[in-house]
């Protein structure tokens, strides 16, 4: 539990580039610097009804 | 002077119907303001004074009934109903449209989706494409139209659809992307399978019951007006000799019922726009699944098991029906 | 905003020193104005920036929010304007605006005696006090400049008269009585100033468009005359009256006039900061480095002024007392359509919710410039305008230029006419934006001269050229705020624009504004058309024709051109219309997925009108339209469809008609606190307590787009530390046990599941982090969903019903939803039965139709007649009624039955947003009373009214249960004895009555706590509430 949490990586709101974050970092990409981040789409599976 | 009921007068003839009777009987009347004469007479002894008895015959529905196919090809069955009671043809129809099974997505899984269709309106999209697989081979536990509930083969089945819609989704690849518009061949783990998508995109049944346009002697010019008059080409013209020509319905299939041929002045006199009671058009447009005629006798089977549901269900009240028995006898019929 | 400075050097050497581009403010600049970056650009590079090419641009974008500063309409300036006041005296009133002062001045006419009124006076001066103290000390020449129509003598009589009885003769002595009645507003004023104050006033204040230079009265006194001769006109004839609603009298104020005068302010703010600093600076005997003024630019002034007016609405410009609020207004994007009607809308300057009724009613002037439909219901109904489709509201021009040119055209000077040549017959004063410039003896001429510069481009197009025959006057206006709207020009009843024209436009060759340069069009505004006879079409011209209209539905505005046919509805339905197409939703721009709108309301599926007008084309509603073509049967069905409610198909429902999509933002700001702690937010617990909400949680504590999210999931899961205010020494090192939880869980409407769509991670203006997340919750049209035709037609779902037992007609076509006839006879949408017939046909020979309003003639809307026979054609009645089978029995109906496609606009107002039931629930501590309203769960009110029916019904237990046991119930100790309430001992275990400090009377009861409440509330004001206990 105490373990470092391993890090998640998010994409760059201008370049896609993908950016890996710890805590306290700071919100920007480290390729442009665009400072909007968005978090990765859930690798889980998810059900539909398709209806 | 003794009085005479007017029904015993002479020249009402007993055991017929008066000719007007008799086509307020078995004709819609299609006037320009509104149809009349649109119900079926029901009660077996509505001309029971004119000695007529208006009861349902069983023989005489086996004698009368025809089923005639005027068309048939892969997806669509255009044919004939005649004899038969309204009530009944459109058990057939909505059997069609609700009962008889077709084959379609129900769950979809996502591993991933990065395509401008959100996931849901995406499973929504799959979920109307037709499945080309004979819905016969699979069990499903009611037969309720709105409650589909598919078995373990079933649901097996829908795996193999889930997991390749998935895979084609992955990594966004523009391809998958246009395939949503209509066509669905385009999804090449389908194409595979042995259980394909139909590419049609439209769906279910259409029906038309059938009309037929009865004409009382219009005459010469009259006549050329007419055949102008109707858009959809349903009269000619017939020469009648001594110069004269009169109109005739050539084409009755072809009549949408827009009823410009007795629109105006008097064509309200001279056409008499009507439609045969018993007599329908039945258009069978299918998914693709299954052949149209196929998809027919299947709603002739749900139709079957309904009626033997019911009997056995009145048998056990009552001791004897006809009603039930008769329809039994009715389909067993029209099978063959 | 960058701009070039100047600055001085030091104490012996001065030198001049210069600094370029330094920076004094920022300034927001307008989406799409000339300063923007998407300026000019085509679609393609919009696309890559990532904006959408049909965003009509014309807002500020402030601290994250979209804002339009809204176009304010109010009172021309400088302009005389003859009114009569509540009392029914005739008042002449000018609005001056100057560079340097705004000021009112009202020549009333009070007992047949005129007065001037001005905020410095504290009384109505005679006229002829003013005249005198202008130096016109001789009553003749006031008599002359007037006019020597013995009728104005008789009425300027009794002013004489007054100035007579005050003894005022000579300047001297009109000036004196001037400095008693001047209002004094504190005692610093020193006697020297005082002597001069009178003369001041008059100079600056009084009329103050009017220039004096040098004490050189004489303009103004003409001026004055002529407000008099005005005045004197509408006494003897009431039509000279001026209507104040009328078009041409009011001026709409944009958002660049706005800023500028806020920018003007905040400029000389900053001024006088600098040189307040720099003067604080100066005293310091203990100076270390020269002084830079350059240093002392404070530029937040600006750029925090502007962002603050524009973010909140609120203009403060202390330099012309303006105090005005709501100024702007966050963009409205529910659909695309409200963007764009939200950027033409004027909102009034003054007359609030009052009860007038003239300037809400529809002013013939407003013909073309505004749009007769659009203005809201209720409170601000007919205040509010919107722009029609082709206005253009012009800006200021330059004048100097145009007062030269007019007098080379044979303008003759003010100063060169005595008061008797002023107003000679067969001459016209000539007006240059509310100056009097001079006279013309050749008023015609002079006009055509003019416009005929302007159509050549010589002087600017918005120039605009006014012969007014009945004040002998022409007017010439290059002022900001006016509207106007292109014409054809005719000559001599002949259009100017030609065929090949028309050709050269269409292949892409002409464009409007070659139109424009090459004289065929012109732009005319509302006083300039009463010298135009504007023929509706060309064929319609007369020889006397001067202009055509370039089509007649651009009347109408954004909002009012969606509708088809809307020259054959009632006209109210076409305003309830306009209001409801802002609810409709549909696309909102082609970027919106990008956008990180705090709600968003968008259609799965939406599609392109079948039935389009030219305006739909012209705005770009056909690329993001707000609705869905359903085929609509109008029929009664099933019961289910009365007041209004619509029946759907269940199978159409199913394929994706109406389908919605509904996101929300959600925000979560990690917080930073003074003490150095910070909120944290921790990877989450994957078994225990709350594994189940957390479900949904990455390992970096934050739900995952794409999953499915349901009402109480967790979708942060933050912690706050529990010290926030005690320095701590190691922040990061703090234990968890030092903080406490502080999630955030997502609430919806239970039982239906939503997406979490994206989440954005920035951070805000303090450095914190700011996650926000969209939630996405797709819908299909539900029991009570709201539905609208495009012909204020609106209607709720009312039951949903399977295909099998839905009508179908002869092609087995079933309808997708079926409308009551009854909304026809009252509503008279005839419109949307052309809508019907038109839709049907072009489904049935693949054409898109057109419905533009009064388009029959032009061709840019299609006939009933053409409609019919493509019906017909195809093998349709011409009456759009069809053969329709019953799905029940399979049997015909007795009726033809009118379906045919309508376009359906789904509103925004879902049963799912507003269904609310409650059993017990929430309470609020003061009265422990439920709470009120959806948002905290409240109960349902059992109001005055309902109390009266149960009680005049005699339901007395009910009224019982409802207001207290369900409500708010409480057992008091009331004292038989005093009266008052006790409290209950539990040592004792009995009720005690802290007044007669014993238990021995007390009495147990219930009692509404609120009541309690109430007693105690009235005893803390001295007043003694008694109970009187009975047995009951």
């Amino acid at each position: 539990m105490d373990s470092q949490p391993e890090p998640v990586s998010y994409i760059c709101g201008d370049c896609g580039m993908e950016n890996t974050l710890k805590p306290g970092d700071v919100i920007q990409c480290r390729e442009c610097g665009y400072r909007i981040l968005y978090k990765k789409r859930t690798r889980r599976i998810v059900q539909y009804e398709a209806r | 002077m003794p009085r005479v009921s007017a029904l015993e007068m002479d020249d009402v003839p007993m055991g017929q119907l008066p000719p007007h009777i008799q086509l307020q009987r078995t004709r819609v009347f299609c006037a320009s303001d509104a149809p009349t004469q649109t119900e079926n007479i029901q009660y077996s002894g509505a001309y029971a004074s004119m000695g007529v008895d208006n009861s349902f015959r069983l023989d005489d529905f086996v004698k009368n009934f025809r089923v005639e196919v005027a068309r048939l090809d892969e997806d669509d069955i255009e044919f004939d109903m005649i004899g038969i009671d309204a009530a009944l043809a459109n058990a057939f129809r909505r059997i069609l449209i609700a009962e008889v099974p077709t084959m379609a997505i129900e769950k979809v899984l996502f591993a991933n989706n990065t395509s401008v269709i959100p996931d849901e309106v995406l499973a929504h999209r799959l979920g109307l494409i037709p499945i080309k697989a004979d819905p016969r081979l699979f069990e499903y536990m009611s037969v309720k139209s709105d409650q589909l509930e598919w078995l373990p083969n079933g649901s097996e089945f829908q795996l193999v659809t889930d997991n390749s819609t998935s895979n084609s989704n992955s990594n966004s690849k523009p391809k998958t992307y246009t395939s949503f518009s209509r066509s669905q061949t385009s999804l090449p783990e389908f194409s595979e399978d042995s259980i394909a998508l139909k590419h049609n995109d439209i769906t279910i049944a259409k029906l038309g019951p059938g009309q037929v346009v009865l004409l009382e002697n219009v005459e010469d010019e009259k006549a050329e007006e007419l055949v102008k008059k109707c858009p959809v080409n349903v009269f000619d013209i017939e020469d009648i000799g001594e110069g004269k020509r009169r109109a005739t319905v050539a084409r009755p299939r072809a009549c949408t019922l827009c009823r410009e041929c007795i629109r105006g002045d008097d064509w309200e006199n001279r056409v008499a726009l009507r439609r045969v009671k018993n007599h329908f058009i039945f258009t069978i447009e299918s998914s693709g699944a299954l052949p149209p005629e196929v998809l027919f006798t299947e709603a002739v089977k749900v139709l079957e098991s309904k009626c033997e549901q019911h009997t056995s269900v009145i048998w056990t009240d009552l001791t004897e029906d006809n009603g039930s028995t008769e329809l039994k006898l009715v389909i067993a019929n029209q099978k063959a | 905003m960058v701009s070039i400075e100047y600055t001085k050097g030091s104490h012996g050497d001065i030198t001049v020193a210069t600094k370029k581009d330094v920076i004094i403010g920022r300034l927001p600049i307008m989406l799409r104005s000339r300063c923007c970056v998407l300026n000019l650009r085509d679609e393609a590079e919009l696309a890559r920036l990532g904006e959408c090419p049909l965003d009509p641009g014309g807002y500020f974008v402030v601290k994250g929010t979209e804002k339009v500063i809204l176009i304010q309409e109010q009172l021309s300036k400088n302009r005389i304007i003859i009114d009569k006041d509540s009392k029914g005296h005739l008042i002449a009133s000018v609005t001056s605006s100057t560079d340097a002062i705004k000021s009112k001045t009202v020549f009333i006419l009070d007992k047949e005696k005129i007065r001037v009124v001005l905020n410095q006076f504290i009384k109505p001066i005679p006229i002829m006090v003013i005249m005198k103290a202008m130096g016109i000390e001789s009553d003749q020449e006031v008599v002359q400049m007037i006019g020597r129509d013995p009728r104005y003598g008789v009425l300027l009589l009794p002013s004489i008269q007054e100035c007579v009885e005050e003894n005022v003769y000579t300047q001297q002595q009109a000036l004196e009585y001037l400095e008693t009645k001047v209002k004094r507003f504190s005692f610093s004023y020193g006697s020297v100033e005082k002597e001069g104050r009178a003369l001041s006033i008059i100079r600056d204040v009084f009329l103050a468009n009017v220039l004096v230079r040098d004490l050189h009265f004489r303009p103004k006194c003409i001026y004055v005359a002529v407000i008099l001769r005005r005045m004197m006109e509408a006494v003897l004839n009431k039509d000279a009256i001026d209507d104040k609603d009328y078009v041409g009298n009011k001026r709409l104020e944009l958002s660049g006039q706005m800023i500028s005068l806020l920018f003007e302010d905040l400029f000389k703010t900053m001024n006088s900061e600098v040189k307040k600093s720099t003067d604080n600076l100066l005293e310091k005997s203990s100076r270390s480095s020269k002084l830079d003024i350059s240093q002392h630019l404070a530029r937040d002034i600006i750029t925090h002024g502007l962002e603050r007016a524009i973010s909140t609405g609120n203009w403060d410009v202390k330099r012309f007392k303006m105090h005005r609020k709501g100024m702007t207004q966050v963009v409205l994007r529910l659909s695309f359509i409200a963007t764009v009607g939200h950027m033409t809308r004027i909102l009034p300057q003054f007359e609030k919710s009052r009860k007038v009724s003239g300037p809400r009613a529809l002013q013939p002037s407003q013909w073309g410039m505004l749009c007769p439909c659009d203005t809201p219901e209720g409170e601000a109904c007919g205040l509010v305008k919107n722009l029609s489709l082709m206005t253009h509201v012009t800006t200021d021009d330059e004048e100097g230029p145009l007062i030269s040119l007019c007098h080379s055209l044979g303008v003759e000077d003010l100063e060169l006419l005595s008061g008797e040549e002023l107003h000679a017959p067969n001459s016209f004063l000539v007006m240059f934006n509310g100056l009097i410039l001079g006279k013309h003896r050749k008023p015609q001429h002079f006009a055509t001269a003019l416009r005929k510069l302007r159509r050549a481009g010589i002087i600017g197009e918005f120039v605009s050229v006014f012969v007014n025959e009945k004040q002998k006057c022409i007017y010439i206006a290059s002022d900001g705020g006016r509207v106007c709207r292109p014409l054809v020009i005719a000559d001599k009843g002949i259009s100017r624009v030609k065929e090949h024209h028309m050709k050269e436009l269409k292949v892409g060759i002409r464009t409007f504004n070659d139109f424009l340069r090459d004289g065929l069009i012109e732009y005319l505004d509302v006083n300039e058309q009463n010298n135009a006879l504007i023929a509706l079409y060309e064929g319609e011209a007369v020889p006397e024709t001067t202009h055509v209209e370039i089509e007649p539905f651009t009347i109408l505005g954004v909002c009012a051109g969606l509708i088809p046919f809307p020259h054959h509805n009632q006209s109210p339905r076409n305003t309830y219309q306009c209001a409801m197409g802002k609810q409709a939703m549909g696309n909102i721009a082609y970027n919106q997925l990008c956008r990180m709108d705090s709600l968003l309301y968008l259609l799965v599926y939406p599609q392109r009108p079948l039935l389009t007008t030219r305006t739909i084309e012209l705005v770009g509603y056909d690329k993001l339209g707000a609705g869905q073509n359903a085929t609509v049967a109008v029929m009664s069905y099933s019961g289910y469809d009365i007041e209004d409610a619509i029946v759907m198909n269940k199978s159409s429902l199913d394929r994706g008609f109406g389908r919605c999509i509904v996101t929300k933002k959600l925000t979560a700001i990690n917080q930073k606190y003074a003490n150095n702690t910070m909120d944290r937010i921790i990877r989450p617990q994957r078994v225990g307590r709350d594994a189940e909400r957390m479900q949904i949680l990455d390992d970096d504590g934050l739900a995952a787009p794409g999953e499915i999210i349901r009402p109480y999931d967790i979708y942060i899961n933050k912690q706050s530390p529990i010290n926030k205010e005690i320095s701590v020494h190691s922040p990061a090192g703090l234990p968890d046990s030092a903080y406490k939880s502080a999630i955030q869980t997502y609430k919806g409407p239970r039982g239906e599941t939503a997406v979490v769509d994206r989440v954005a991670l920035t951070s805000d203006k303090d450095n914190n982090l700011c996650i926000k997340f969209l939630i996405r919750h797709t819908r299909r049209p539900e029991l009570g969903d709201k539905f609208s035709s495009r012909h204020g037609q609106k209607g709720v779902c009312g039951t949903i019903i399977q295909q099998e037992d839905f009508p179908f007609s002869e092609r087995g076509i079933c309808p997708d939803l079926i409308m009551n006839p009854h909304g026809f006879p009252s509503r008279m949408t005839i419109g949307k039965m052309i809508e019907l017939l038109g839709g049907k046909a072009g489904v049935s020979c693949g054409r898109f139709h057109y419905g533009s309003a009064f388009g029959e003639p032009s061709g840019h809307a299609d006939r009933v007649e053409v409609i019919s026979e493509t019906l017909v054609k195809h093998g349709f009645s011409y009456s759009g009624k069809d053969f329709i089978y019953s799905g029940i029995t399979g049997s015909p109906l007795q009726a033809y039955i009118f379906m045919g496609p309508i376009y359906y606009q789904k509103l925004k107002h879902m049963v799912l947003d507003k269904m609310h039931a409650r059993a017990s629930g929430p309470r609020v501590m003061l009265t422990r009373q439920p709470t009120e309203g959806r948002s905290r769960d409240g109960g349902l009110r059992l109001g005055e009214m309902e109390r009266d029916c149960l009680i005049a019904y005699g339901a007395s237990m009910l009224i019982y249960e409802r207001l207290m046991v369900s409500s708010d119930p409480f057992e008091v100790q009331v004292c038989r004895a005093c009266g008052l309430l006790g409290y209950y001992n539990y040592k004792l275990k009995a009720g005690i009555c802290s007044t007669c400090k014993n238990g021995d009377n007390i009495s147990t009861m219930k009692l509404p706590y609120a009541c309690k409440l109430l007693f105690q509330e009235l005893q803390s004001m001295n007043i003694v509430p008694r109970l009187k206990l009975a047995e009951a």
